[in-house]
């Protein structure tokens, strides 16, 4: 009996205390976003177990650029790193180089979702990828 | 005579794993080329190029959002680059983020970015050119006044606690409008760095 407390005791204290965030919102939400239909492709499974896209929207801001907003959950109960990268591609799919769109990364809280965005200073963009990476 | 001998082998012993122990594992220095805006790039207290680029980003995304420039009187908006304040202890190029702040605001067509007002060096280079071209031409030239300036401010806080360090960098930056001197959109990021002094020094 004596074992298994003590490794529930030190379970515990490696573990810390980790919360995760409670959210609340408007039950029916005012904003009607415009989602895109998004193909993702997967070669890390740990990091789709970690992160959760929760949706993809766009608007276009000052005109004809396109913006894009990614909602992301971090599943785990500890606060994880995330690294992600946003490229650009025209009409006619070639990738567009922006001098700022470079590996950003953030920290989210347990069970947080945060939205990664971003605008293309390139008029011609009409497609996006977002690279993600623990 | 035996005992000595043993002493002696002992004491070379530990003098040789002394001596190994703080030469350590000595590799060659080796230099490779990597992604400045990569994941690669090294973290470092103070501001490093992903820093730069992030924050150039999250302006320009947040002028462009806000349509500010789509309410010029012309299209594209004359801008000109007002001054930089750099009020961290870092001594910096303000191109370093101002340029890269140009570059995307070029590339939208939204603005064009006038060097006759803002920033001194190149103010003088411009109005060299015109008075030269009007010695040449004998027309007198006629300059176009910029819509907008731009003007920005980086401030640098620390703070300590233990032997942990925290640096926030704010990037703040403004857009005036030269008719009415109405800021029409102002914002500010940070990025914070937290750094720990180790604990046993060696």
């Amino acid at each position: 009996m004596k074992p298994c407390l003590l490794l529930l005791a030190a379970g515990l204290l490696a573990g810390g205390c980790a919360t995760t965030v409670n959210t609340v919102e408007r039950a029916q939400p005012q904003a009607a976003p415009s989602y895109v239909a998004d193909k993702r492709v997967v070669t890390d499974n740990s990091l789709a177990a970690t992160f959760r896209v929760a949706s993809v929207n766009q608007a276009t801001v000052s005109g004809n650029l396109l913006k894009v907003q990614v909602a992301v959950e971090n599943m785990k109960s500890s606060t994880k790193a995330l690294s992600y990268k946003f490229e650009w591609v025209d009409a006619s799919g070639m990738s567009i180089d922006s001098p700022n769109e470079t590996w950003k990364q953030v920290r989210i809280q347990p069970r947080e979702t945060i939205t990664l965005s971003t605008v293309s200073i390139n008029p011609r963009a009409v497609d996006f990828v977002l690279k993600l990476k623990e | 005579m035996r005992n000595i001998r043993f002493h002696q082998l002992t004491l070379t012993a530990a003098l040789s794993a002394a001596a190994l122990f703080l030469a350590g594992c000595e590799t060659a220095p080796t230099t490779r080329t990597i992604d400045a805006k990569g994941p690669e790039a090294l973290n470092t207290s103070s501001i490093n190029s992903q820093d730069w680029a992030n924050a150039a980003d999250q302006l320009v995304a947040s002028l462009l959002s806000s349509n500010a420039l789509e309410r010029a009187p012309v299209q594209p908006a004359v801008l000109a680059v007002d001054r930089v304040i750099n009020n961290t202890t870092l001594s910096i190029d303000t191109d370093l983020l101002i340029k890269k702040i140009r570059v995307a605001l070029t590339q939208t067509g939204k603005v064009v970015i006038t060097n006759t007002m803002g920033l001194g060096e190149r103010a003088v280079v411009a109005s060299e050119a015109a008075e030269l071209e009007e010695m040449t031409t004998g027309k007198k030239q006629k300059l176009k006044a910029p819509n907008y300036t731009l003007y920005a401010k980086l401030i640098q806080q620390t703070d300590r606690e233990g032997s942990k360090t925290q640096n926030t960098y704010a990037f703040q930056m403004s857009l005036v409008d030269v008719k009415t001197g109405y800021t029409v959109w102002e914002e500010e990021r940070t990025i914070a760095k937290l750094s720990k002094r180790p604990t046993v020094g060696w």
